[in-house]
Protein backbone atom coordinates (compact mmCIF):
# COMPACT_ATOMS: atom_id res chain seq x y z
CA UNK A 1 0.00 0.00 0.00
CA UNK A 2 2.72 2.48 1.28
CA UNK A 3 4.60 1.38 -2.41
CA UNK A 4 1.27 2.38 -4.26
CA UNK A 5 0.88 5.54 -2.05
CA UNK A 6 4.57 6.40 -3.18
CA UNK A 7 4.59 5.38 -7.19
CA UNK A 8 1.03 6.28 -7.72
CA UNK A 9 0.28 9.10 -6.40
CA UNK A 10 0.29 12.67 -7.65
CA UNK A 11 2.10 15.42 -6.07
CA UNK A 12 -1.28 17.22 -5.32
CA UNK A 13 -2.82 14.24 -3.85
CA UNK A 14 0.04 13.85 -1.86
CA UNK A 15 -0.35 17.13 -1.24
CA UNK A 16 -4.40 16.93 0.28
CA UNK A 17 -2.98 13.77 2.60
CA UNK A 18 -0.82 16.28 3.91
CA UNK A 19 -2.84 19.25 4.30
CA UNK A 20 -5.86 16.70 6.34
CA UNK A 21 -3.82 16.96 8.80
CA UNK A 22 -2.90 20.47 9.79
CA UNK A 23 -5.52 22.32 11.77
CA UNK A 24 -7.78 24.45 9.96
CA UNK A 25 -8.14 28.22 9.85
CA UNK A 26 -11.04 29.82 10.88
CA UNK A 27 -12.90 33.67 10.54
CA UNK A 28 -15.99 35.20 10.19
CA UNK A 29 -15.77 37.39 6.47
CA UNK A 30 -19.31 38.76 7.66
CA UNK A 31 -21.72 38.80 10.95
CA UNK A 32 -23.55 35.77 10.92
CA UNK A 33 -21.17 33.42 8.42
CA UNK A 34 -18.78 31.28 9.86
CA UNK A 35 -15.63 30.56 7.23
CA UNK A 36 -13.14 27.73 7.48
CA UNK A 37 -10.29 26.45 5.88
CA UNK A 38 -10.36 23.00 5.51
CA UNK A 39 -8.13 21.62 2.70
CA UNK A 40 -5.61 23.19 -0.05
CA UNK A 41 -4.80 21.49 -2.94
CA UNK A 42 -2.30 21.74 -6.00
CA UNK A 43 -3.84 20.29 -9.45
CA UNK A 44 -3.68 20.91 -13.02
CA UNK A 45 -7.19 21.90 -13.64
CA UNK A 46 -9.93 23.25 -11.45
CA UNK A 47 -13.68 22.93 -11.56
CA UNK A 48 -15.23 26.36 -12.00
CA UNK A 49 -18.16 26.73 -9.67
CA UNK A 50 -19.79 29.49 -7.79
CA UNK A 51 -19.86 29.50 -3.78
CA UNK A 52 -22.60 27.77 -2.51
CA UNK A 53 -21.19 25.34 -5.33
CA UNK A 54 -23.92 24.01 -8.15
CA UNK A 55 -22.73 21.60 -10.83
CA UNK A 56 -21.33 23.62 -13.62
CA UNK A 57 -19.49 21.62 -15.78
CA UNK A 58 -16.99 23.63 -16.92
CA UNK A 59 -12.84 23.56 -16.09
CA UNK A 60 -9.95 25.71 -16.03
CA UNK A 61 -6.75 23.90 -17.10
CA UNK A 62 -3.25 25.27 -16.97
CA UNK A 63 -0.69 26.36 -18.94
CA UNK A 64 3.03 25.13 -18.40
CA UNK A 65 4.72 26.47 -15.72
CA UNK A 66 1.28 26.68 -13.98
CA UNK A 67 -0.01 25.10 -11.35
CA UNK A 68 -3.60 25.38 -9.70
CA UNK A 69 -4.23 25.97 -5.52
CA UNK A 70 -7.71 24.59 -4.35
CA UNK A 71 -8.73 25.91 -1.47
CA UNK A 72 -11.29 24.76 0.44
CA UNK A 73 -13.29 26.31 2.66
CA UNK A 74 -16.18 25.33 4.82
CA UNK A 75 -19.04 27.59 5.39
CA UNK A 76 -22.03 28.05 7.90
CA UNK A 77 -24.49 30.46 7.87
CA UNK A 78 -26.26 31.75 11.07
CA UNK A 79 -29.73 33.34 11.40
CA UNK A 80 -27.51 36.52 12.02
CA UNK A 81 -26.75 36.17 8.02
CA UNK A 82 -27.69 39.32 6.20
CA UNK A 83 -27.24 38.28 2.44
CA UNK A 84 -25.26 40.99 0.70
CA UNK A 85 -23.13 40.91 -2.55
CA UNK A 86 -19.93 39.49 -1.86
CA UNK A 87 -16.46 40.18 -3.12
CA UNK A 88 -14.63 37.09 -4.74
CA UNK A 89 -11.91 35.58 -2.29
CA UNK A 90 -8.07 36.32 -3.04
CA UNK A 91 -5.05 34.83 -1.54
CA UNK A 92 -1.89 35.70 -1.28
CA UNK A 93 1.85 34.01 -1.21
CA UNK A 94 4.33 34.15 0.85
CA UNK A 95 5.62 37.78 -0.53
CA UNK A 96 2.38 39.10 -0.01
CA UNK A 97 1.79 39.11 -4.16
CA UNK A 98 -2.44 38.70 -4.70
CA UNK A 99 -3.83 36.78 -6.63
CA UNK A 100 -7.38 36.01 -7.71
CA UNK A 101 -10.17 33.56 -8.00
CA UNK A 102 -13.05 33.32 -11.10
CA UNK A 103 -15.44 31.97 -8.40
CA UNK A 104 -18.10 34.24 -7.26
CA UNK A 105 -20.13 34.20 -4.59
CA UNK A 106 -23.47 33.49 -5.57
CA UNK A 107 -26.70 33.78 -2.89
CA UNK A 108 -24.43 32.81 0.02
CA UNK A 109 -27.21 32.74 2.32
CA UNK A 110 -29.51 30.37 0.51
CA UNK A 111 -28.07 26.94 2.35
CA UNK A 112 -26.92 26.49 5.76
CA UNK A 113 -23.87 24.96 5.48
CA UNK A 114 -21.83 23.87 2.43
CA UNK A 115 -18.17 23.92 1.26
CA UNK A 116 -16.27 25.75 -2.06
CA UNK A 117 -13.43 24.91 -3.31
CA UNK A 118 -11.89 27.78 -4.75
CA UNK A 119 -8.81 27.76 -7.66
CA UNK A 120 -6.17 30.47 -8.15
CA UNK A 121 -3.77 29.91 -11.38
CA UNK A 122 -0.09 30.70 -9.62
CA UNK A 123 3.04 30.45 -10.44
CA UNK A 124 4.37 26.90 -9.88
CA UNK A 125 5.39 25.87 -6.39
CA UNK A 126 4.36 28.97 -5.32
CA UNK A 127 2.78 28.90 -1.77
CA UNK A 128 0.38 30.58 -0.12
CA UNK A 129 0.06 32.09 2.72
CA UNK A 130 -3.62 33.44 3.45
CA UNK A 131 -6.64 33.68 1.95
CA UNK A 132 -9.24 36.93 2.31
CA UNK A 133 -12.98 37.00 2.05
CA UNK A 134 -14.23 40.06 2.60
CA UNK A 135 -12.18 42.12 5.36
CA UNK A 136 -11.22 38.51 7.33
CA UNK A 137 -7.30 36.82 6.70
CA UNK A 138 -7.27 32.92 7.25
CA UNK A 139 -4.33 31.66 7.68
CA UNK A 140 -2.74 28.79 4.59
CA UNK A 141 0.74 28.72 5.40
CA UNK A 142 0.63 25.76 7.58
CA UNK A 143 -2.20 23.65 5.44
CA UNK A 144 -0.06 24.92 2.13
CA UNK A 145 2.54 21.96 2.52
CA UNK B 1 -6.80 8.87 2.35
CA UNK B 2 -10.20 8.97 4.35
CA UNK B 3 -11.96 5.94 3.73
CA UNK B 4 -15.41 5.86 3.63
CA UNK B 5 -17.13 3.19 6.39
CA UNK B 6 -19.95 2.78 5.02
CA UNK B 7 -19.22 2.57 1.57
CA UNK B 8 -16.36 0.16 2.15
CA UNK B 9 -18.78 -2.06 4.09
CA UNK B 10 -21.32 -1.46 1.77
CA UNK B 11 -18.54 -2.38 -0.94
CA UNK B 12 -18.21 -6.03 0.88
CA UNK B 13 -22.05 -6.95 0.46
CA UNK B 14 -22.83 -4.90 3.98
CA UNK B 15 -22.66 -5.43 7.77
CA UNK B 16 -23.29 -9.26 7.58
CA UNK B 17 -21.00 -10.39 4.99
CA UNK B 18 -17.96 -8.07 7.13
CA UNK B 19 -19.23 -10.08 10.04
CA UNK B 20 -18.30 -13.34 8.42
CA UNK B 21 -14.63 -12.51 7.45
CA UNK B 22 -11.75 -12.66 9.78
CA UNK B 23 -9.65 -9.97 10.74
CA UNK B 24 -6.80 -10.92 7.99
CA UNK B 25 -9.50 -11.23 5.31
CA UNK B 26 -10.63 -7.27 6.62
CA UNK B 27 -7.60 -5.98 6.40
CA UNK B 28 -6.89 -7.43 2.90
CA UNK B 29 -10.67 -6.45 2.03
CA UNK B 30 -9.35 -2.43 3.28
CA UNK B 31 -6.18 -2.33 1.73
CA UNK B 32 -8.37 -3.73 -2.04
CA UNK B 33 -10.80 -1.08 -1.24
CA UNK B 34 -8.47 1.66 -0.68
CA UNK B 35 -6.03 0.80 -3.59
CA UNK B 36 -9.20 1.03 -6.07
CA UNK B 37 -9.80 4.42 -4.27
CA UNK B 38 -6.52 5.55 -5.05
CA UNK B 39 -6.69 4.49 -8.39
CA UNK B 40 -9.43 6.41 -8.82
CA UNK B 41 -8.08 9.39 -7.73
CA UNK B 42 -5.10 9.47 -9.98
CA UNK B 43 -7.36 8.87 -12.87
CA UNK B 44 -9.00 11.68 -12.03
CA UNK B 45 -6.20 13.75 -11.71
CA UNK B 46 -4.80 13.05 -15.02
CA UNK B 47 -5.33 15.65 -17.94
CA UNK B 48 -8.28 14.76 -20.01
CA UNK B 49 -6.12 14.75 -23.46
CA UNK B 50 -7.81 17.76 -25.84
CA UNK B 51 -8.04 16.84 -29.50
CA UNK B 52 -5.34 19.40 -31.91
CA UNK B 53 -6.94 21.48 -34.36
CA UNK B 54 -6.05 19.25 -37.55
CA UNK B 55 -7.76 16.35 -35.70
CA UNK B 56 -11.15 18.50 -35.06
CA UNK B 57 -10.88 19.35 -39.12
CA UNK B 58 -10.17 15.65 -40.02
CA UNK B 59 -13.90 14.88 -38.34
CA UNK B 60 -15.39 17.42 -40.62
CA UNK B 61 -16.10 15.32 -43.55
CA UNK B 62 -17.46 12.12 -40.92
CA UNK B 63 -20.97 14.15 -40.52
CA UNK B 64 -23.93 14.92 -42.68
CA UNK B 65 -23.95 18.70 -41.54
CA UNK B 66 -21.48 21.12 -41.08
CA UNK B 67 -20.62 22.12 -37.24
CA UNK B 68 -21.88 26.16 -37.48
CA UNK B 69 -25.28 24.89 -39.28
CA UNK B 70 -28.17 26.75 -36.72
CA UNK B 71 -29.59 24.09 -34.30
CA UNK B 72 -33.22 24.43 -35.41
CA UNK B 73 -31.68 23.06 -38.89
CA UNK B 74 -30.36 19.77 -37.44
CA UNK B 75 -31.35 16.92 -35.62
CA UNK B 76 -30.07 16.68 -31.96
CA UNK B 77 -27.41 13.75 -31.73
CA UNK B 78 -27.52 12.54 -34.91
CA UNK B 79 -31.47 12.11 -35.22
CA UNK B 80 -34.09 13.43 -37.74
CA UNK B 81 -35.24 16.91 -37.20
CA UNK B 82 -38.92 17.21 -35.75
CA UNK B 83 -41.70 18.74 -36.42
CA UNK B 84 -41.90 22.45 -34.88
CA UNK B 85 -44.68 24.03 -33.76
CA UNK B 86 -45.68 27.41 -36.23
CA UNK B 87 -45.15 30.37 -34.64
CA UNK B 88 -48.07 32.84 -34.02
CA UNK B 89 -49.03 35.88 -36.48
CA UNK B 90 -47.16 38.54 -34.35
CA UNK B 91 -44.54 36.49 -32.42
CA UNK B 92 -42.92 38.15 -29.43
CA UNK B 93 -39.49 37.36 -27.76
CA UNK B 94 -41.16 35.15 -25.01
CA UNK B 95 -42.84 33.49 -27.96
CA UNK B 96 -39.42 32.55 -29.79
CA UNK B 97 -37.46 31.27 -26.71
CA UNK B 98 -40.81 29.18 -26.01
CA UNK B 99 -41.00 28.14 -29.98
CA UNK B 100 -37.11 28.25 -30.97
CA UNK B 101 -34.34 28.85 -28.71
CA UNK B 102 -36.21 26.17 -26.03
CA UNK B 103 -35.00 24.73 -23.87
CA UNK B 104 -32.46 28.04 -23.60
CA UNK B 105 -31.13 26.32 -20.60
CA UNK B 106 -27.94 28.10 -20.98
CA UNK B 107 -28.90 31.55 -21.21
CA UNK B 108 -31.42 31.79 -18.92
CA UNK B 109 -28.83 30.48 -16.38
CA UNK B 110 -26.75 32.79 -17.15
CA UNK B 111 -28.72 35.63 -16.56
CA UNK B 112 -29.90 34.01 -13.91
CA UNK B 113 -26.74 34.23 -12.28
CA UNK B 114 -25.59 37.91 -13.76
CA UNK B 115 -29.34 38.99 -11.78
CA UNK B 116 -28.49 37.56 -8.65
CA UNK B 117 -24.74 38.85 -8.57
CA UNK B 118 -26.38 42.71 -9.00
CA UNK B 119 -25.42 43.32 -12.70
CA UNK B 120 -26.62 45.85 -14.73
CA UNK B 121 -30.38 45.64 -16.55
CA UNK B 122 -28.59 45.98 -20.21
CA UNK B 123 -26.12 42.94 -19.12
CA UNK B 124 -28.74 40.78 -17.53
CA UNK B 125 -30.58 41.45 -21.10
CA UNK B 126 -27.34 40.60 -22.76
CA UNK B 127 -26.81 37.30 -21.21
CA UNK B 128 -30.59 36.19 -21.40
CA UNK B 129 -29.83 36.62 -25.41
CA UNK B 130 -26.29 36.19 -25.75
CA UNK B 131 -26.13 32.95 -27.88
CA UNK B 132 -30.02 32.57 -29.18
CA UNK B 133 -28.77 32.89 -32.44
CA UNK B 134 -26.64 29.73 -31.67
CA UNK B 135 -30.16 28.35 -33.18
CA UNK B 136 -29.75 30.06 -36.67
CA UNK B 137 -26.48 30.08 -37.19
CA UNK B 138 -22.72 29.28 -34.71
CA UNK B 139 -20.31 31.07 -36.26
CA UNK B 140 -19.66 34.60 -35.49
CA UNK B 141 -22.14 34.36 -33.49
CA UNK B 142 -21.26 37.00 -31.35
CA UNK B 143 -22.07 39.78 -34.94
CA UNK B 144 -24.93 37.44 -35.68
CA UNK B 145 -26.53 37.71 -32.09
CA UNK B 146 -25.91 40.95 -32.35
CA UNK B 147 -27.24 41.91 -35.64
CA UNK B 148 -30.83 40.21 -34.45
CA UNK B 149 -31.43 41.67 -31.56
CA UNK B 150 -29.88 45.28 -32.56
CA UNK B 151 -33.22 47.16 -33.75
CA UNK B 152 -34.69 46.22 -30.40
CA UNK B 153 -32.55 46.50 -26.98
CA UNK B 154 -30.29 49.32 -25.83
CA UNK B 155 -26.79 49.75 -27.61
CA UNK B 156 -24.61 48.24 -24.32
CA UNK B 157 -26.52 45.29 -24.66
CA UNK B 158 -26.01 44.93 -28.17
CA UNK B 159 -22.38 45.82 -28.08
CA UNK B 160 -21.97 42.73 -25.11
CA UNK B 161 -23.65 40.07 -27.07
CA UNK B 162 -21.40 41.06 -30.37
CA UNK B 163 -18.18 40.98 -28.45
CA UNK B 164 -18.49 37.86 -26.16
CA UNK B 165 -17.88 36.14 -28.63
CA UNK B 166 -14.42 37.51 -29.17
CA UNK B 167 -13.30 37.40 -25.15
CA UNK B 168 -14.49 33.93 -24.82
CA UNK B 169 -11.23 33.67 -26.16
CA UNK B 170 -8.71 35.91 -23.97
CA UNK B 171 -8.54 35.31 -20.47
CA UNK B 172 -9.04 38.16 -17.47
CA UNK B 173 -8.00 37.27 -14.51
CA UNK B 174 -9.01 40.59 -12.79
CA UNK B 175 -12.97 40.38 -14.13
CA UNK B 176 -13.08 36.24 -12.78
CA UNK B 177 -12.57 34.80 -15.93
CA UNK B 178 -10.91 31.95 -17.18
CA UNK B 179 -10.21 29.68 -20.75
CA UNK B 180 -12.08 26.97 -20.34
CA UNK B 181 -11.96 23.82 -20.49
CA UNK B 182 -14.64 23.53 -23.57
CA UNK B 183 -12.90 25.16 -25.53
CA UNK B 184 -10.15 23.20 -25.92
CA UNK B 185 -12.33 19.93 -27.06
CA UNK B 186 -14.19 22.48 -29.57
CA UNK B 187 -11.20 24.41 -31.15
CA UNK B 188 -8.42 22.36 -30.44
CA UNK B 189 -5.97 22.58 -27.53
CA UNK B 190 -3.52 24.34 -30.18
CA UNK B 191 -6.00 26.48 -31.87
CA UNK B 192 -4.69 30.44 -32.35
CA UNK B 193 -8.10 32.69 -32.57
CA UNK B 194 -8.04 34.51 -36.10
CA UNK B 195 -6.41 37.63 -36.74
CA UNK B 196 -9.57 39.38 -36.76
CA UNK B 197 -10.38 38.66 -33.28
CA UNK B 198 -7.45 39.28 -31.79
CA UNK B 199 -7.49 42.85 -33.47
CA UNK B 200 -11.17 42.76 -32.19
CA UNK B 201 -9.57 42.09 -28.64
CA UNK B 202 -6.92 44.44 -29.29
CA UNK B 203 -9.84 47.41 -30.01
CA UNK B 204 -11.98 46.13 -27.15
CA UNK B 205 -9.23 46.19 -24.65
CA UNK B 206 -9.09 49.80 -25.02
CA UNK B 207 -12.95 50.14 -25.28
CA UNK B 208 -14.79 52.11 -22.23
CA UNK B 209 -17.46 49.40 -22.72
CA UNK B 210 -15.27 46.60 -22.55
CA UNK B 211 -16.33 44.89 -19.20
CA UNK B 212 -20.46 44.57 -20.85
CA UNK B 213 -18.99 42.02 -23.05
CA UNK B 214 -16.63 40.29 -20.30
CA UNK B 215 -19.40 40.76 -17.87
CA UNK B 216 -21.64 38.17 -20.32
CA UNK B 217 -18.34 36.15 -20.46
CA UNK B 218 -17.93 35.28 -17.13
CA UNK B 219 -21.50 34.69 -16.83
CA UNK B 220 -21.44 32.25 -19.79
CA UNK B 221 -18.50 30.42 -17.89
CA UNK B 222 -20.29 29.61 -15.40
CA UNK B 223 -23.81 28.70 -17.08
CA UNK B 224 -23.00 24.96 -17.66
CA UNK B 225 -24.45 23.10 -15.01
CA UNK B 226 -27.06 20.37 -15.98
CA UNK B 227 -29.26 20.31 -12.70
CA UNK B 228 -29.95 24.14 -12.39
CA UNK B 229 -33.72 24.51 -12.49
CA UNK B 230 -34.34 28.23 -14.28
CA UNK B 231 -37.27 29.80 -16.16
CA UNK B 232 -37.76 33.16 -18.30
CA UNK B 233 -40.02 34.41 -15.72
CA UNK B 234 -38.01 36.29 -13.46
CA UNK B 235 -36.86 38.53 -16.69
CA UNK B 236 -40.12 39.59 -17.67
CA UNK B 237 -39.89 43.21 -15.92
CA UNK B 238 -36.19 43.30 -17.92
CA UNK B 239 -37.81 42.21 -21.02
CA UNK B 240 -40.94 44.94 -20.68
CA UNK B 241 -38.42 47.52 -19.99
CA UNK B 242 -36.11 47.03 -22.55
CA UNK B 243 -36.99 45.22 -25.67
CA UNK B 244 -38.64 46.93 -27.96
CA UNK B 245 -41.45 44.38 -29.02
CA UNK B 246 -42.64 45.08 -32.58
CA UNK B 247 -46.44 45.35 -32.31
CA UNK B 248 -46.42 43.70 -35.98
CA UNK B 249 -44.50 40.82 -34.18
CA UNK B 250 -40.99 39.77 -35.05
CA UNK B 251 -40.46 39.17 -38.58
CA UNK B 252 -42.61 41.46 -39.79
CA UNK B 253 -41.67 44.84 -38.94
CA UNK B 254 -39.56 45.82 -41.53
CA UNK B 255 -36.25 45.90 -39.54
CA UNK B 256 -32.90 45.05 -40.57
CA UNK B 257 -32.88 41.75 -39.00
CA UNK B 258 -36.77 41.25 -39.85
CA UNK B 259 -35.60 38.58 -41.90
CA UNK B 260 -33.25 36.38 -39.60
CA UNK B 261 -36.53 36.04 -37.19
CA UNK B 262 -38.57 34.90 -40.24
CA UNK B 263 -35.94 32.43 -40.83
CA UNK B 264 -35.81 31.02 -37.26
CA UNK B 265 -39.83 30.84 -37.69
CA UNK B 266 -39.86 28.71 -41.10
CA UNK B 267 -36.47 26.92 -40.92
CA UNK B 268 -38.13 24.36 -43.33
CA UNK B 269 -38.70 27.03 -46.62
CA UNK B 270 -36.22 26.08 -49.21
CA UNK B 271 -36.07 28.83 -50.44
Amino acid sequence: MVKTLLTGFSLSALLAVVAAGQAASKAQPLPGLDATVTKVEHAASASLRDCPPGTNTVNAVTRPGEQFALVTVAFKVSSTFKAAPMKRPTVTDATDKKYNTASTFVDVGSVPEYSCTFPFRLPEGTKLKSLQIESASLDLSSLDK
Amino acid sequence: MEVDRRAFIASLGGVAAVNLMDHEAKAEALEHYMEDKLDEMVAAQQPEKFPTVAEIEAQITTRPYRRGAGSVFTGQRGENVKLIEPMPAKPTLNDFFRLRFAPANHVLQSATRAMKTGMSEEIILACLLHDCVLSLIKPDHGWWGAQLFEPYIPEKSAFAIRYHQTLRFYADDDAGYEYPDQYYRIFGHDYQPPQYIADTYKMLKNHKWYMEPRLVTVNDLYAFDPNAKVSIEPFQDIIGRHFKQPKEGLGYDNSPSAHMWRTLARPDNPL
